[in-house]
């Protein structure tokens, strides 16, 4: 018995370590790759024989990348609040009352995430440029100010909250914004935390909407900055490593702080 | 409902643009007297490195020149700077100087607008292009008007791994000039060097028409007679054929087409025909690896080659006089023979002024330092325009087109069929 | 079994909660997040359908031309059409073992793991998720190349032929498709294994009190336990699949090699979106609104009478 439970946690470790590796050899190679000379890029070697922060000195020199990530960092925090804020509303107006047209109104969010971007791209952009919101960091922000993936799992999740609970903040007489913020906010943070995280990710790696957007590299976001090195010409591959590497890095990093509560919040909350 | 208003609208605003329009593009201003700013839409600015340092260059010198004009550049890569031009046309931003790839040429003359120079400058237009290359002007032409003043260019030449060529026991000293040879060449790279042989960045999903053009028209075909299609008819198909023979012989190397420039610059590539905007990559990827030769694109037998034009061309938007003037003097200063110092010697294209190269205060020392460039210098002489395709449903066309070839070239079909049958399911998109 | 399992543990009243309050409340809450998507998606959408009849190119100086179904009757009649839903189906089919088979089985297998490397697991797989989907594209086309590619050069090493992951008609497909489902793996199984910790010990305490073996526990209660889970990622997959594969196969294959990897969406974007005519991408987007909102709500119908909920 004993021997088949060490047989089990065995090979449930070596599925474990066959998937992280997997997961994390990829990643490897791109920062490898970044600290390699031009004419060793294409080496299979495990790490270049030269190493070289070149690559890095160069896209430092090519553009203002701190700058970039500021306003990368900026553009994902501010999404992710609003998507998390208009989520919260939203869900808690479907979840707390039955009311006329509120399932038409949950179908029309349901609905809006399968509209292609691509169709509301060029009339978004007429009216972004009416608004006076080209090149600018608001612009970013505010068509995408409300999430479809936001709202419905926001309302899974409250669904899920204990009746009672809310039953009694209403009979001591707190109002539906005050349930809200004392009561069921405060016992959603797992969702809440894992929610916002994906939305970050969302963000952070938001590509179509920027390059229309953004006109000036000082204003632009991390993903624009990576097309700078890929051209009809060929990709300018320690270049564009070293750049994915500084783009991949504050988001990396950010998940690594946080990693014990994002897999604790995706364990807890376990979105449906 | 929503619609009746929307095109009312719609329909209003055309109707008050074209009212306006035969009146602003009436005359363009003498000069340029107040301070005035003109927008300018690049692609080698959405790009790091040296062709958006050049233009930056090259934006600061027009500007120092002509300290009444500010031009403001607005960067978006190649294959987005057209939606870009249009976008902004739809949201009512001024659009006055854009740099557009050749394959939008009719469009850019036809839908977007774009100022036909001869009617705006006249004789000075003719003056400016006196030094141009034989085939200069035509590069931008539509119908007899010149749209598009050609900028940033270059033409498919052959790329040589000279280290490969040995190993097959070739002289890459005496490359192929011809398709025959270039078989020969690749099949010996193939089995006794165990390489690739040859490939052209003729398939995509990189804009690659140029080098099926040149390939087809070195062939003395065309893709496409005024409004008929004619990319499946006798010498056109006859040249795709003849790629499929080499890939069938093992001459031409069946790789993933969007990594040819990988393969290349990862030493297992022989030949590779291909934009020679790519030298200087090519050469510090190579550096301590291989060695790199150059020679021109090889021809069907004793017919002279007909390379054409990759890159792009600069196109005028402007209606109102003042920014005509200044959009005017921008582009005439962007094809002028110091910008072509600038472009030639830091980019890497070829300048459209053959001139320069004799002239001690251009591109002389250069040439002399840079001898490799000769080779496509030569073709230029040659220089065949790159042909469009006009009508609303043009880039669906050339799609069709360039997934019909590659298949005919990849595929097992007869590649006569392909072609033709991509030609008349394609045929009906264009305009009558 | 399970129903009887099922029937104990608190059910949400389904029942509205009496409302004297404003009618308007819940309206409030709802305004900021339907404004925004009204605003952004809804009305450029119906512009979108509006436009979809036309042949235009949006253009102030050009007038729109009325042309009825052409625009629709072009995209369906397009010679890749059958080929791109024949490859959508595949991509799905695809990467349902991806993104629900193979995390299920290792949420499973790993569930009985304890302790701090646990934890490390758990954070490492998660990685893929956080990486941008080109640097994803860019990397893997690099180790995946049939002459430079790392992959090929241990496939040769240990004997095999090399692979034209991305060349090869026959193969690339299932390239795209893994790494397609390489970002998802991770977080498949993150919300599986959640999902899994989150199930009661105290039904899996009685089944085995019972004398339930281990894979009795499994198929009688975990696996119905997990049923919301899996059917959630299994239509997240149908739904999305086409979309998510879209950004691989625009970076690296453009749909070739041979149109063995274009799908519906790719398809809708080289024809429509592509292309500089309102008409065709405004048509091609209501295409696939309209396919893919048909498909959601049969998903839901179907999903509200499979899932076995624990609440």
């Amino acid at each position: 018995m004993t021997n088949n439970d060490r047989l089990t946690r065995l090979s449930a470790h070596a599925v474990m370590v066959a998937l992280s590796a997997l997961a994390l050899f990829p990643v490897y190679w791109m920062v490898q790759t970044s600290f390699r000379p031009p004419n060793e890029i294409f080496s299979t070697s495990f790490w270049p024989s030269a190493p070289t922060l070149d690559n890095y000195r160069d896209v430092m020199a090519a553009m203002p990348i701190l700058a970039i990530l500021w306003n990368t960092f900026v553009m994902a925090t501010a999404t992710t609040l609003a998507q998390v804020a208009t989520g919260l509303l939203a869900a808690w107006a479907l979840v707390r009352w039955r009311f006329p047209g509120g399932r038409l109104a949950h179908s029309l969010i349901a609905l809006s995430w399968l509209v292609p971007f691509q169709v509301v791209m060029i009339p978004n952009y007429v009216l972004a440029t009416k608004l006076g919101l080209l090149d600018s960091l608001a612009g970013l922000v505010i068509p995408n100010a409300a999430a479809a993936f936001a709202v419905l799992v926001l309302y899974n999740a409250m669904r899920g909250f204990p009746r009672e609970v809310v039953e009694a903040a209403r009979m001591d007489g707190a109002g539906s914004l005050r349930t809200l913020l004392e009561v069921v906010i405060p016992n959603l943070r797992a969702p809440l935390a894992s929610i916002a995280i994906l939305c970050f990710i969302s963000a952070w790696n938001d590509y179509f909407w920027p390059l229309l957007l953004i006109r000036k590299i000082e204003n632009s976001v991390v993903q624009i900055g990576l097309q700078f090195f890929m051209t009809q010409e060929g990709n300018d591959w320690g270049l564009l490593m070293a750049a994915a590497t500084l783009a991949s890095l504050p988001i990396l990093g950010i998940y690594l702080a946080l990693q014990r509560q994002v897999v604790e919040s995706f364990m807890k909350s376990g979105i449906r | 409902m929503i619609r009746r208003k929307f095109l009312a609208i719609a329909v209003s605003a055309c109707m008050a643009l074209s009212g306006t329009l035969g009146t602003a593009s009436a005359q363009m201003a003498e000069s340029v007297t107040e301070p005035v700013t003109i927008s300018f839409y690049n692609y080698n600015l959405a790009t790091a490195g040296i062709g958006r340092e050049a233009t930056l260059e090259l934006i600061a010198a027009f500007e120092k020149a002509n300290p009444m004009i500010k031009v403001e550049p607005i960067g978006a890569p190649s294959n987005e700077v057209l939606s870009r031009v249009q976008a902004d046309m739809v949201a009512g931003q001024d659009v006055d100087v854009a740099q557009l790839v050749f394959r939008d040429l009719i469009y850019a003359a036809e839908q977007l607008g774009a100022q036909p120079l001869e009617d705006i400058a006249g004789e000075d237009l003719t003056a400016h292009a006196a030094g141009f290359v034989p085939s200069g002007l035509a590069l931008g032409q539509v119908d007899g008007k010149t749209y598009g003043l050609a900028y940033v260019f270059s033409t498919p030449v052959m790329f040589i791994n000279r280290d490969l060529f040995h190993e097959a026991g070739l002289d890459p000293d005496q490359p192929p000039r011809t398709w025959e040879e270039v078989k020969a060449a690749g099949k010996a790279i193939a089995e006794k060097a165990g390489k690739h042989g040859f490939f052209p960045g003729a398939y995509g999903p990189t804009d690659g028409t140029f080098v099926y053009q040149s390939i087809v028209m070195s062939n003395g075909g065309k893709v496409r007679e005024g409004n008929i299609l004619a990319f499946a008819e006798k010498d056109q198909a006859d040249a795709v054929a003849m790629l499929r023979d080499l890939m069938d012989a093992g001459a031409h190397a069946r790789i993933d087409v969007g990594a040819h420039l990988d393969t290349f610059q990862s030493g297992n590539l022989g030949m590779f025909l291909y934009t020679s905007a790519v030298l200087n990559r090519l050469e510090s990827a190579a550096e301590g690896n291989f060695e790199l030769g150059l020679a021109p694109m090889p021809a069907f037998g004793e017919k002279p080659t007909a390379p054409t034009n990759s890159g792009s061309a600069i196109f005028m938007f402007s209606q109102d006089p003042v920014k005509q003037r200044a959009a005017w003097e921008l582009m005439k200063f962007l094809t002028s023979d110091e910008a072509y110092t600038i472009i030639t010697t830091k980019i890497g294209y070829l300048p459209l002024r053959l001139g320069t190269l004799d002239d001690p205060r251009y591109l002389k020392a250069w040439i002399e330092t840079n001898p490799k460039y000769r080779a496509n210098l030569e073709q230029l002489e040659r220089l065949t325009p790159n042909v469009a395709f006009g009508g609303p449903n043009y880039r669906q066309v050339e799609n069709m087109m360039k997934d019909a070839m590659t298949e005919a070239v990849f595929g097992t079909g007869d590649p006569h069929e392909v072609l033709r049958a991509a030609q008349e399911r394609a045929q009906p998109l264009m305009p009558n | 079994m399970t129903d009887t399992v099922l029937a104990v543990p608190h059910a949400v009243p389904r029942r509205a909660l009496p409302f004297r309050l404003r009618a308007a409340e819940p309206w409030l809450y709802l305004v900021p997040a339907l404004a925004v998507l009204v605003i952004w998606t809804y009305v450029p959408l119906l512009k979108a359908f509006e436009l979809s009849f036309y042949q235009w190119n949006m253009l102030p100086r050009s007038q729109p031309r009325y042309v009825g179904f052409d625009n629709y009757a072009n995209l369906l009649t397009l010679p890749d059409m059958r080929r791109a839903v024949v490859n959508t189906v595949l991509y799905t089919l695809g990467l349902l073992p991806l993104s629900v088979g193979v995390p299920l089985a290792v949420a499973l297998l790993t569930a009985s793991l304890k302790g701090p490397m646990r934890n490390v697991y758990r954070a490492l797989i998660f990685v893929p998720m956080i990486v941008a989907p080109i640097v994803a594209a860019i990397v893997w086309r690099w180790l995946l190349n049939e002459d430079h590619g790392l992959v090929n050069a241990w496939l040769r090493g240990l004997g095999f032929d090399a692979v034209g992951f991305l060349r090869d008609p026959q193969v690339a497909l299932w390239t795209l498709v893994w790494i397609t489902g390489w970002k998802l793996i991770g977080f498949s199984t993150l919300l599986f294994a959640a999902a899994d910790s989150a199930i009661s010990p105290s039904y899996v305490e009685a089944a085995r009190m019972d004398g339930a073996r281990p894979w009795q526990i499994l198929r009688d209660i975990r696996l119905p336990l997990l049923s919301p889970t899996i059917l959630l990622l299994t239509m997240m997959t149908i739904l999305f699949g086409a979309q998510w594969s879209f950004v691989y196969i625009n970076a690296l294959t453009g749909g070739g090699p041979l149109g063995s990897t274009t799908n519906v969406y790719y398809l809708m974007w080289e024809y429509g979106f592509m292309t500089m005519s309102a008409g065709w991408s405004t048509a091609a987007g209501v295409l696939v609104f309209l396919v893919f909102g048909f498909i959601a709500l049969a998903c839901l119908a179907l999903m509200k009478r499979l899932a076995v909920y624990d609440e």
